[in-house]
């Protein structure tokens, strides 16, 4: 395999990484919210693409269709958003400072998300047809797929579009304030209630437009969460939590070891060793690369 | 403080209500049932073991969709010995342990008659001793690795030389290639197909070229891929498992990969897996199995048309899904022909029952409790359906040790006892 | 009255093994299916790992969401020691997949019994220890230990599938007896049944003895106050990973007696799924109390199994209902909702006690 095709397929997937990792950089870097459902907000994303799609196809005509995929990266966010409002209303909002409570209790959102969807769309998997824009790839030998490359997009986008709300905007002020100090904002007059839950809303949404974006790449079943929760909880943690270039550097380091070690061995044993050495490096820097620099003892 | 504890117990008391209603329902059901041995009384019981959750629903679900419709029929039909039908449905949940776990319960418990039960080859080793153990019969219903041959399984599926080993043959002999590349997920199944296949090439004087295998799961192929161009084989011998399926083919057609650059033959995809992939992504690729929803049988007609009037018009239906079918009227067969439920007589009359199915007549061979098949090839066209390609004159008789093979012998491949 | 209430913990437990080893009889009479006596067997050795896992999390703080590792290897050893009596010492089907002609050298102890039981104990116990060593050393804690214990199960799943040749992968090790004699003779399940039964004893005994000392206290101390017990002088790190060891290792003793029960090992049973789900008896008993931690286990894994079975299709809502409403509303889980009301009672009992 030539050097190009495999930076190119390490971008790939750092991407694919950084996209499902970018919603848990939130609910769990900001709100330290353990969310076992993350995956599964996932795979709510990609069934509403499925949704939206089914919706075109057979309402309108066929020279729209291709639209269908731009409508449901925003239909992902949405529905994704207002399910990660209501978790957070009935579950979340009574666990803040529980963070291992959080943890069990989201499992079991996360088996009860998953059945949903066994009930809704039925056990197989459904199938999202590429937009005709997305279909093809530039280049000959190495060629480098349209979707794969729409996905570094969407990423790029989905992080700039998070930097400037958090660092950029007078809500992402106050989201931080939230987070970082809850009694000091409320003094304050900030909503303390309504920003937890757009906060959730925003780190859910973005796991949507994730599902939206592999639905493409992937099998969409209700199993399809289930396999991002460890390797997102990785990119979070080896980022250090609570910062953005960290959940960045993280996805890349995981998806360049990924691809190359997979090259060099095989499948199993690339996936085995990149955990280990994720899991060596935290015995080092247990607050991952770029920790929050703190003075308190507990942090 | 109070009125906390007050509304805990108010959630306790809904809580207990919940329970109690549940095991309400399980104790009616046992009480209807319990007691009797399963021969007795108005109805025949029997057990649907499949995974209903985890990994593995995807697949499973439509097999025990299809006993239950064989079932339907049956006790239409006047059941069996003048027993209507009765199934206890069961989730494997995807884990091997729950799958004997529930075994022992529909046999000690229950005391079913049969059960028709497993997909995975995992789930049906670990049922295996269970069934042994307390001399009961598995139906199972999905093509597989061979080298076993259980007195209490019955196999439905097609062993290696019904579908892995005739499938060679084709590349090799009717499309004239010449370099294979073996990719599977890694399990048991890939393993012993890739190992079968490769002392097959090598009988044949033809090359592997690379034999891969990703994890169970495994969704990112942008590797294999690559290394699958760098290495142009004439035809990629695909052996992976359910998800990872759809991930490879959507992968593979979004790298530019179409059948007219590298042929892909396929023993795990069937009609419901084209329908998750996209059939026109499909296009052109070959497959191996003993039934395709199009087979053209009078059986299969109704068969078809009974499946969707049941399930609903968008359901289709595959080579897994008619052999847990077949598997439902053989054991009625057999249950007929012992005159019994009995799963000695039913075992002993068993060998050589036959059963117009909808993949045409089918018998079971008394040495290895599997049955003969029509052999099929099928390439897949865009609109969804598999068309035959070339298929046996007559059923293939099973043979799990592929001790009618020269190669084979000579490889070795039967299993240490 | 007064030694009922000091002793009201230890007084359930006993009525529970009472009623557990109660459970052959009940079968003989029809009280129970005939399958019970082994599933309740296997719900045992789960008790076992529940009451490890109580220590670290309920008393130490600690969450570990790989326990799945520690049961397996026990598991896998005792299975693989089965597996060579039944072999008797030849290389197996997957081995010889893998091309293998000699029993790869790693499978060669486990020829042997007392040389299998003692690798039981100790290659869990060991790995616990370097991983406790290192992970508490550099002050991994909280939720981040969780996650990477979670991280480390997935590891060890994809090697132990990766590695076909010397596991069976998926599959597993099957087709096995127990440790005296046939699977399907009712005495030996019988016998088995109650050794499970005598080791929950031994461990409950062991733990609840532990925690009365003063290594117990210090345990509590660090989970209410690990810079306060460090700057008293303790190393905390140390008393981490022993009692880390010490949980690892009672599941490494639980997965062997398991195999024996469910007559198979696979790596289904060191998925994150199954490891989650230890954490979740414990949770449902109620943390920190060992008591707690017996009741869940029992209790989750056959509500589990008769809800599964009353409904195939939906049981995960129930479940997956039921694990968030307990983790939200009852924090210290059954033992703490029964314990509160008894204190309820009792305290009104002495109020119009003292009234009168």
């Amino acid at each position: 395999m030539d050097i190009a095709t495999m930076i190119f397929n390490g971008i790939s997937t750092s991407s694919i990484l950084l996209l499902t990792a970018l919603g848990l950089a939130i609910t769990f870097g900001l709100m330290r919210v353990i969310n076992m459902a993350h995956g599964e907000f996932i795979m709510i994303g990609a069934y509403t693409t499925y949704l939206v799609q089914e919706v075109f196809s057979k309402n309108l005509p066929e020279s729209v269709f291709d639209l269908y995929y731009i409508i449901s990266l925003f239909m992902s966010f949405i529905v994704a958003f207002f399910i990660g409002v209501v978790l957070e209303r009935l579950v979340i909002s009574r666990l803040y400072g529980r963070e291992i409570d959080s943890l069990l209790a989201t499992w079991g959102v996360s088996l009860v998300l998953q059945q949903a969807a066994r009930s809704i769309f039925g056990a197989q998997p459904v199938n999202v047809k590429a937009p005709g824009f997305l279909q093809g790839s530039i280049g000959g030998t190495s060629s480098f797929s349209y979707v794969r490359l729409f996905i570094i997009i969407v990423m790029v986008i989905c992080l700039t579009g998070i930097w400037v709300l958090m660092y950029r905007t007078d809500f992402g002020a106050k989201m931080r304030a939230t987070m970082q100090n809850r009694s000091m904002a409320q003094c304050l007059g900030i909503n303390t209630k309504i920003m937890d839950c757009i906060t959730f809303g925003i780190g859910s949404g973005l796991a949507g437009i994730a599902g939206c974006s592999i639905s493409l790449l992937f099998s969409i079943d209700s199993t399809l969460g289930t396999k991002y929760i460890v390797d997102t909880f990785m990119v979070v943690v080896l980022g250090g939590v609570g910062k953005l270039i960290g959940t960045f550097t993280g996805a890349g380091i995981i998806g360049l070891s990924n691809v190359t070690l997979e090259t060099l061995t095989s499948a199993s044993i690339a996936k085995f060793l990149v955990l280990i050495l994720v899991i060596i490096f935290l015995q080092w820097k247990p607050q991952g690369l770029f920790a929050i620099k703190s003075r308190s003892l507990d942090e | 403080m109070k009125s906390k504890l007050l509304k805990k117990l108010a959630l306790l008391a809904a809580g207990t209500i919940m329970a109690g209603s549940m095991t309400a329902c399980g104790g009616n059901s046992a009480t209807n049932e319990g007691g009797e041995a399963s021969a007795d009384g108005e109805t025949v019981k029997v057990g649907l073991l499949h995974s209903l959750s985890g990994t593995m629903a995807i697949s499973e679900t439509s097999v025990r969709d299809a006993e239950l419709l064989a079932i339907d029929e049956i006790n239409a039909a006047g059941g069996v010995l003048g027993k209507k039908i009765e199934p206890i449905e069961e989730d494997g949940a995807s884990e091997p342990s729950k799958f004997a776990e529930k075994a022992q319960k529909l046999i000690q418990d229950d005391e079913v008659a049969a059960i028709f039960g497993c997909w995975t080859s995992a789930s049906r080793k670990a049922v295996k001793p269970v069934v042994e153990g307390n001399n009961a019969l598995l139906w199972y219903p999905v093509q597989y690795e061979g080298m076993e041959s259980s007195p209490n399984i019955m196999y439905m599926g097609a062993a290696p030389n019904q579908q892995a080993v005739p499938a060679i043959e084709y590349c090799a002999n009717d499309m004239g290639y010449k370099t294979f590349y073996l990719l599977g997920s890694d399990y048991v199944f890939p393993q012993t197909a890739n190992m079968i296949a490769k002392a097959q090439i090598g009988a044949l004087g033809l090359e592997t070229v690379a034999e891969q295998y990703v994890p169970m799961g495994h969704t990112d192929f942008q590797t294999i891929i690559a290394d699958i161009k760098s290495k142009q084989p004439d035809v990629v011998i695909n052996t992976l498992n359910g998800d990872s399926n759809v991930a490879f083919f959507k992968q593979l057609a979004d790298a530019g990969v179409t059948s007219n650059d590298v042929m892909t033959m396929s023993f795990s995809i069937a009609e419901e897996e084209v329908n998750s992939i996209g059939a026109d992504l499909l296009d052109g690729h070959l497959v191996a199995w003993n039934y395709y929803m199009t087979t053209d049988t009078p059986e299969n007609e109704k068969f078809t048309a009974a499946y969707k009037a049941k399930f609903g018009d968008d359901r289709v239906t595959s080579d897994p899904v008619e052999a847990a079918y077949i598997g439902v009227y053989l054991w009625k067969a057999a249950c007929e022909k012992a005159g019994s439920f009995d799963v000695d007589a039913v075992k002993a009359a068993a060998g050589g029952t036959e059963f117009q199915a909808p993949e045409g007549k089918v018998a079971v061979n008394a040495e290895n409790q599997h049955i003969s098949k029509t052999v099929r090839i099928g390439k897949i066209s865009a609109d969804g359906t598999i068309n035959e390609v070339k298929a046996t004159d007559s059923p293939v008789e099973p043979d799990p040790y592929l001790t009618t093979y020269d190669w084979a012998v000579d490889a070795g491949l039967k299993p240490l006892e | 009255m007064s030694f009922i209430k000091k002793n009201s913990k230890n007084i359930v437990f006993t009525i529970i093994v009472i009623l557990l080893a109660l459970v052959p009889l009940f079968t003989d009479i029809g009280l129970l299916k005939s399958s019970s006596i082994v599933r309740y067997g296997r719900y045992i050795t789960f008790a076992i790992v529940a009451i490890g896992l109580d220590m670290i999390w309920g008393y130490t703080g600690i969450l570990s969401l790989g326990h799945g590792i520690y049961f397996c290897l026990g598991g896998y050893g005792m299975a693989m020691y089965l597996l060579m009596q039944k072999t008797g010492g030849k290389i197996t089907d997957f081995m010889q997949r893998g091309g293998f002609t000699d029993l790869p050298w790693f499978w060669k102890p486990f020829l042997n019994l007392p040389l299998s039981l003692i690798l039981i104990v100790i290659v869990p116990s060991l790995l616990a220890m370097i991983i406790g060593y290192f992970t508490f050393k550099n002050r991994v804690r909280g939720v981040y230990f969780s996650i990477i214990s979670q991280a480390l199960t997935w590891a060890m799943y994809t090697l132990f599938n990766g590695l076909q040749p010397y596991t069976n992968g998926t599959n597993g090790i099957t087709g096995i007896d127990t440790i005296i004699g046939s699977y399907y003779d009712q005495t030996n399940i019988r016998i088995l049944f109650y050794a499970a039964l005598t080791a929950l004893v031994l461990v409950y005994a062991l733990s609840t003895f532990l925690l009365g000392t003063k290594f117990g206290k210090i345990l509590i101390a660090i989970r209410d106050g690990e810079n306060r017990t460090y700057f008293s002088g303790y190393c905390v790190s140390k008393f981490k990973t022993v009692v880390y060891v010490l949980s690892a290792l009672f599941a490494a003793v639980a997965g062997a007696i398991y195999v024996n029960l469910n007559n198979s090992i696979s790596t289904s049973e060191m998925t994150i799924t199954f490891s989650v789900s230890m954490v979740i008896w414990v949770a449902v008993g109620g943390r920190g109390s060992l008591i707690g931690a017996v009741i869940g286990a029992l209790l989750v894994s056959a509500c589990e199994f008769s809800v599964s079975s009353a409904f195939p299709d939906i049981w995960q809502y129930i479940i997956g209902i039921f694990f968030t409403v307990v983790i939200l509303f009852f924090r210290r889980g059954i033992v703490g909702f029964v314990s509160d009301i008894f204190e309820k009672v009792t305290v009104k009992k002495n109020k119009e006690g003292s009234v009168a």
